[in-house]
Order: C-alpha cells, then structure tokens, then sequence
C-alpha cells in the first residue's frame, strides 16, 4: 500500500467510525428511504472516494484494484449498506469502459455523489449468473423495446439511472437509462424491498420498455460483463475482509468476558481452537484478496482464475466465521442487540454474491484443467 | 431389534393417516410448510391441538390415565412420522412434552388434576424459565432469587430465552433458593402464573425479525409454595430429568427427510450455477445426497435410542448424540434449501412466510408482491433461525462434553 492508499484508509476508517454508526444505518436501513443520502455525499465532498477508482476524465483520481480493496474493506469493517461496490466499482467499471459522451457525463455524476447507477443483470431463469439471458431488445424504428424479467436487482430503488443488460442481435448488449424507481416508464413494473442484509433491492418486469437509440451503451458488452463481475467478486471479498476483522475481534472479546462454570468460556480449548481457526481463515482470505486483486488488470482467463480462487476462499472463510462467531455469542449471536448478527447475515448473503462458492469453484476447476496436447 | 413393521403396524399407520387426511386442512398444512423455525404458527399449531386432542392424541406420551394412548414404540414413530410426513404443524414442546412430564413424575394430585387437562385443552399454555442472562450453558449458576415468605416464595430476577413468553399464561422456572458450596443444590422448579404482578416481558428481535424469545424480568413476585413441584432445593433433580426429554428419544430425522425431499423438488425448477437445472449441477447433487443419507441414517439410530427407551433402558448420553447430529443435520439442509432458493433468498419477505411470533420492523408490500415462491422466502429465515439448534438445550460444544465423559470415559 502506498502513502496515498494508506490516507484513504485512515480518512475514511476515522469518517466512518465517527458519522456511521450501527444503530443510526440500520434504523436508516429499516426506513424509507433506507439509506443516507447525507453519508453519501460525505463520500464524494469530503471523502472523494466515490471518484477514487473512475477515471481522471470523469473527475475522478484513476485509482485501480488497490484503491478499491482498501475501500471497501473499511466499508465492510463498518457494516456499509451503501451500494460503493454496486454503483462505484462494477456499474462505474461498465461505464468508464463503454465510453461516449452519456456513459462518461454519468460516471462525473457518480464521482461527484449525485448518481446513483443500479445494474440490472440477473435475469428471473438464468440462477445468478449475467449469461445465457432472457431478457430481449429488440429494434422499432430508432427505438429498443426492452422486455424480460430482472431480479435482486440491488440499489434500484435508490437509483438515479439503470444499467440494463438484454439479448439484441445476438449479442449481450448494455443499455442506460435514467430512472426513478417511483416513476418508471412505462411498461416497467418496480417491485422494491429489503434485502436480508439491509441493502434496498427490486424486481424489475420490462415489457415492451421503449428506449431511445442512444440508450444503447455496447451492442457487445460479454468481456465489459465478465470484468465487471470479476472485480465486483473481488471488491465483495475485500469488504468480507473487513467484517471478517470486526467478526472475530469481537468474538475473541466476548469470550475473553463471558464466564460460565467459573471461567471466561475463551480458555476452554475447544472454543480457543475454534477462534485460532477463525483467524487463520481470515489470514487465508486476506491473501485471497491480494491474490485477486494483483491480477485484475491481466488477460481475462488469468483475471478470472484468480478471482475464484479468492472468492471461494473467502466464502469458505465468511462461512466459517459467520457460523461459529453465532455459536460462540451463543443466543446473543442470533439477536439484533448485538453488532454480530448484522454482520452475520452480511457474511451470508455476500457468499452468494457475483457467483457462489461453489460456482467460483467449479470455474476454477475448469480454467485450471491440463492441457490436452494428445491429438 | 425388529426395524419391520408388523400388519398391526401397518394397519394402524393406515388409521393414523385416514385421520390426517381427513383432519389436515389445507390451512394446517400451510402452517407446517411456511414454518420458519422449530415454532409454528401459533394460532395454527394450538388450533392442531385441540383437533388432535378432541382424537385423544394431544398427548399420547403420556401415561393412559392422564391422557396418554397405549401405543407401542413403533406406533409413536409412525404417528410422529406421518404428522411430519403429512405437514402437520408442530405442538408447543414446552407444556405437553416437557413440563408435563415433571408434573406427572414429581407433581401432587392436586397439581396434576389441575394442570394436566388444561395443558391438554391448550387452555394452560407454558413457557420456559430456565437460562438467564449469566447462566447459559452452565444453568446451574443461575441465581433467579426466591424468598421463604410464609406460604409464597418471592422471586426476583430475570429469564431469558422464554419461548412465546407472550402468548403463555404460565412460566416453569428454575429459582434459587438457598446457596451451598453444590451449586445443582438449592435450586428449585417452580410454576408461576404469568398474571402475577411484577412480571415484564421484554421481546428480542431475532436476526430474522422475528419476537418469539423474550427477556422476562420478575419484581418481588409472589409464587405460592403450592406451586413447586419437586422438593424445595431439590429442582435440579426435576430440571435433568426433563432435560432427557428435550434432547433426547425423539424423532427428527423424518423432518429432516421432508425438508431434503422437497429441497430436491425445488432444485428441479431452479437454475444451476453453470447452466441447467440445479439438481444437474454435481456439486449440488454430492451436497444434496450427503445430507439424504445421514438422514436415512440417523432415522435407524433414532430408533436404536428409542428401542433401549422402549425396554425400560436410559438413552443416558446417546441423546447427546442425537441431539448433536439433528441440529447439525439440520443446519446443513436448511443452508443447502438457502442456496438453491438462488438470488431470491436474498430478499427479505416474512409475509410470504407463516413464522412463530410476530416479525418487527416489517411492512409488507401494498400488494402483497413475493419474489419468487415462498419457500424462497421460507428458506433464508430458516436458515437463520436454525442457527439456534447448535446454542439451544444444551449447546453443542456442552453436549460433546456430556458425550466424552459418560460414553467414552474421558
């Protein structure tokens, strides 16, 4: 880390641990309009972080993978449900690399704080993956009639504008749209809600959603996706990082005060042992990071190995110490009382974020299967 | 050991399931299917009750002349069985599986004449007083003061983890009443009736929404001595006898089996993680089939335990075992039913669910919208809530213990 990357981390780990606190986001998260607007602009006035990562075109500073680890792990040690990974590093990524006069103006709109971008990729039959979709375009006169089924399509209800991923002429291809989730045009139907993990999220029915032609943003947008997936897995990791820090640290103290038959439960051998494998899981998902992140900017299937790699890793870890700190609290664990069970149900949801454990394992078996050189 | 069913047997699970058929509305089932928890609905499952007790079959553990059924061991297992089988919601464990049972070994007549019917009628309705805020896993450090006064002890302190505190009219409670150098002696078992005064139920907001636990705090209240049950200082011996029946000789393995079956129904329709349909997906099916074998097989050691149970036999530390393997089991199927309910189990939608208490900081949508089908919605709070299985009657960790020590010596 550089002396750059370290300031940001220092100002925004003294930021978040002044102005955001647990009790004030989930109250914000459990009301409308279910985040805050005002830590938001925080973030790009005070903070510039929403730029740090775009390029200097847009107004932002051109940081890269480092800049966004160092990011959202802080955001994940304070529980953030603000959507930084969603709108800054994987809707900001689509934009900056499709280009063009609209996706830049937008992306200057993000740095500054004022827009909010939601991805709508997962379509109702395609499970979690952003391939094999449904959802069509298809031309009428100079327009694009949308129409399929999105799903979790997280943000949409806080967003300024929506990134659409359709099936048109073949192709995956990535439309833009402003967008006001009260206010949909017509033929869209929004279906907002809450995440378990306290994050805003909607069902979006397009049918026959008219477009204008310079809605659409990359007729072939597939190796934009896959990037934007990778890195998107890779910022959820570093964020995994953060709560996996806060998550055992609190654990340890816990079992360091709580005593039963006598003693603090932290010396009986089972629970130390339990708690020196938490730690080395998180030692483990650290590296996992760094693995991924120092390999972003390589050739796609390199990029993507390493990526798995680091998602499964940390999956594996958020599971294992989001599990066993539950155990460890004891019925505490299971409570909204304390900060645990928040960060527990964040650890659970993120493992199935931009590919499941077990998807990112079955890609990694198969970008690492030998060669065959036997004709 | 005969695992064979008999023509008797199979006669009678005939008539057990003629009586499900024709008494399982399409309401009850619906209860049992959208439970989140070990809890169901509570209007549900009362309303299960007193069907079930109208039958004669409220209660058929008990012995015959409090209401008990005369069956075999086998028959209980294939009626428990074919209620999980069938959707039955489940009954409150706390008056007729557990309480009940200290009543009827270590109650007067007066107490058992009072209470035993009305548990049965549903019109008593008991929650549990037994952890406390500094007593978990070590329950015996509990020090819930109560006060020789004349014919009332005088309690003071505070339960936690109370089951429906606020649906029940009566508490079973541990309370201390003398201290010595044996902290298991002193302790005594006690009913308080939950219309006393100075009793306030503070309800804790679960991790998925849900109140159905609850902090109780007792001011100076008044419990007459009439309502011990058990010898004064001696609530422990009462306290392990019941802890038996809420770890162990049961029959969970068929819930399990349930719950795996229609995991596999639903991973028909589901999308893999690569393509296909899930169930396709090799990863996904190894996972899924794991589970289905430790549950076929725990049935047959379940049935081992309850055989020693059936010739007079203590399952002793073999319903650790049990205990330890369902809740397990049980975490993993309800994490493998998250998984396969996909994106959609990340949304949070309790309305489309019939959980066991009341759910805070929830309005549910104007038009009632669900992403997906319910048992997506169902799947993720499930998941959640049975995060307690490993905490709950005796931790997991406590529960090895108990295993080390009494089974292998150690």
């Amino acid at each position: 880390m550089n002396p750059e990357q370290d300031m940001v981390r220092v100002g925004l780990s003294r930021f978040l641990a002044a102005r955001y606190s647990l009790d004030s986001s989930r109250a914000a998260a459990k009301t409308d309009p279910g985040w805050q607007p005002e830590i938001w602009r925080a973030f790009a006035e005070e903070l510039g972080i929403l730029g740090a990562t775009l390029p200097e075109s847009a107004g932002g500073s051109g940081g890269r993978g480092t800049e966004a680890m160092v990011i959202s792990e802080e955001l994940g040690r304070a529980l953030v449900i603000e959507p930084f990974i969603d709108t800054v590093i994987v809707a900001g990524g689509l934009l900056a690399r499709a280009g063009g006069k609209a996706a830049t103006a937008v992306l200057a709109q993000v740095a500054a704080g004022s827009a909010i971008v939601a991805l709508a990729a997962t379509d109702a039959d395609s499970g979690d993956r952003w391939d094999g979709l449904s959802t069509t375009a298809v031309c009428d006169g100079d327009d694009w009639l949308i129409s399929g089924s999105k799903i979790v399509v997280i943000a949409a209800p806080l967003a300024t504008h929506l990134l659409i991923t359709a099936r048109a002429a073949d192709h995956d291809a990535l439309f833009l749209t402003e967008f006001d989730a009260t206010a949909p045009p017509g033929g869209l139907t929004v279906h907002a809600y809450r995440t378990i993990d306290d994050r805003r999220a909607a069902d979006l029915v397009f049918d026959d959603v008219r477009l204008p032609a310079e809605a659409l943003l990359q007729a072939d947008a597939a190796p934009s996706l896959a990037r934007a997936r990778d890195e998107g897995a890779a910022a959820v990791c570093s964020e995994a990082v953060g709560a996996m820090r806060r998550v055992l640290a609190d654990t340890v103290e816990y079992t360091k005060h709580r005593q039963q038959f006598g003693q603090p439960i932290g010396s009986f051998q089972v629970l130390a042992h339990r708690m020196v494998d938490m730690y080395m899981e998180l030692q483990q998902a650290v590296s996992a990071v760094y693995l991924a992140v120092l390999n972003l900017d390589e050739e796609p299937d390199v990029r993507a190995r390493a990526v798995s790699a680091a998602k499964a890793t940390v999956g594996r870890a958020a599971r294992f110490i989001g599990q066993n700190a539950v155990q460890l609290h004891g019925g505490m664990g299971m409570t909204e009382e304390l900060a645990i069970g928040h960060y527990f149900k964040r650890l659970t949801a993120l493992q199935y974020e931009f590919g499941s454990t077990d998807y990112h394992r079955a890609r990694y078996a198969t970008l690492t299967r030998p060669h065959d050189t036997q004709e | 050991m005969d695992l064979s069913w008999s023509a008797q047997d199979l006669e009678f699970r005939a008539e057990v399931r003629a009586f499900l058929d024709e008494n399982l509305t399409p309401e009850l089932r619906r209860a049992g299917r959208l439970t989140t928890s070990v809890y169901a609905d509570h209007e549900a499952s009362m309303a299960w009750q007193a069907i079930l007790h109208q039958r004669g079959w409220a209660a058929p553990a008990w012995p015959i002349e409090h209401g008990g059924c005369a069956w075999t061991l086998t028959q209980h297992y294939i009626f428990s069985r074919e209620s999980t089988l069938a959707g039955a919601p489940e009954l409150s464990p706390m008056g007729i599986r557990m309480v009940a049972h200290a009543i009827i070994a270590f109650g007067t007549p007066a107490q058992q004449d009072y209470f035993l019917p009305r548990i049965l009628t549903g019109e008593v309705f008991f929650c549990q007083g037994y952890s406390e805020p500094e007593a978990g896993s070590d329950l015996a450090a509990l020090s819930m003061a109560a006060v020789d006064d004349g014919e009332d002890l005088v309690c003071t302190g505070s339960k936690i983890w109370t089951t429906h505190a606020g649906q029940a009219n009566w508490i079973f409670a541990l309370v201390r009443t003398s201290r010595s150098a044996r902290k298991q002696h002193g302790i005594t078992f006690v009913l308080i009736d939950m219309t006393t005064p100075g009793i306030e139920i503070r309800p804790l907001v679960m991790t998925s929404g849900e109140q159905i636990q609850n902090q109780i705090f007792f001011d100076a209240v008044r419990v007459p001595k009439a309502n011990v049950i058990g010898a004064i200082d001696d609530g422990w011996t009462v306290a392990k006898y019941l802890l038996e029946f809420e770890r162990g000789g049961g029959a969970m393995a068929p819930a399990l089996q349930v719950m795996a079956e229609s995991i596999a129904e639903s991973a028909q329709r589901q999308p893999g993680p690569s393509g296909g349909i899930l169930l396709d997906d090799p990863v996904f099916a190894a996972k899924l089939a794991d589970a289905r074998i430790r549950a076929e097989v725990l049935e047959i050691l379940e049935y081992r335990v309850l055989a020693v149970v059936a010739a007079g036999g203590n399952p002793g530390a073999d319903s650790s075992m049990l205990k330890i393997l369902s809740t397990e089991l049980s975490q993993e199927i309800t994490e493998l039913a998250m998984a396969a309910a996909g994106p959609r189990g990340r949304v949070y939608q309790p309305h489309a669910t019939l959980p066991g208490g009341p759910v805070a900081s929830f309005t549910p949508p104007a038009d009632d919208y669900v992403s997906g089908e319910a048992w997506q919605a169902v799947a993720t709070l499930r998941y959640l809530n049975d995060r307690a299985g490993s905490i709950y009657a005796g931790s997991n960790e406590i529960q090895r213990n108990i295993l080390a020590k009494a089974t292998l010596g150690l």
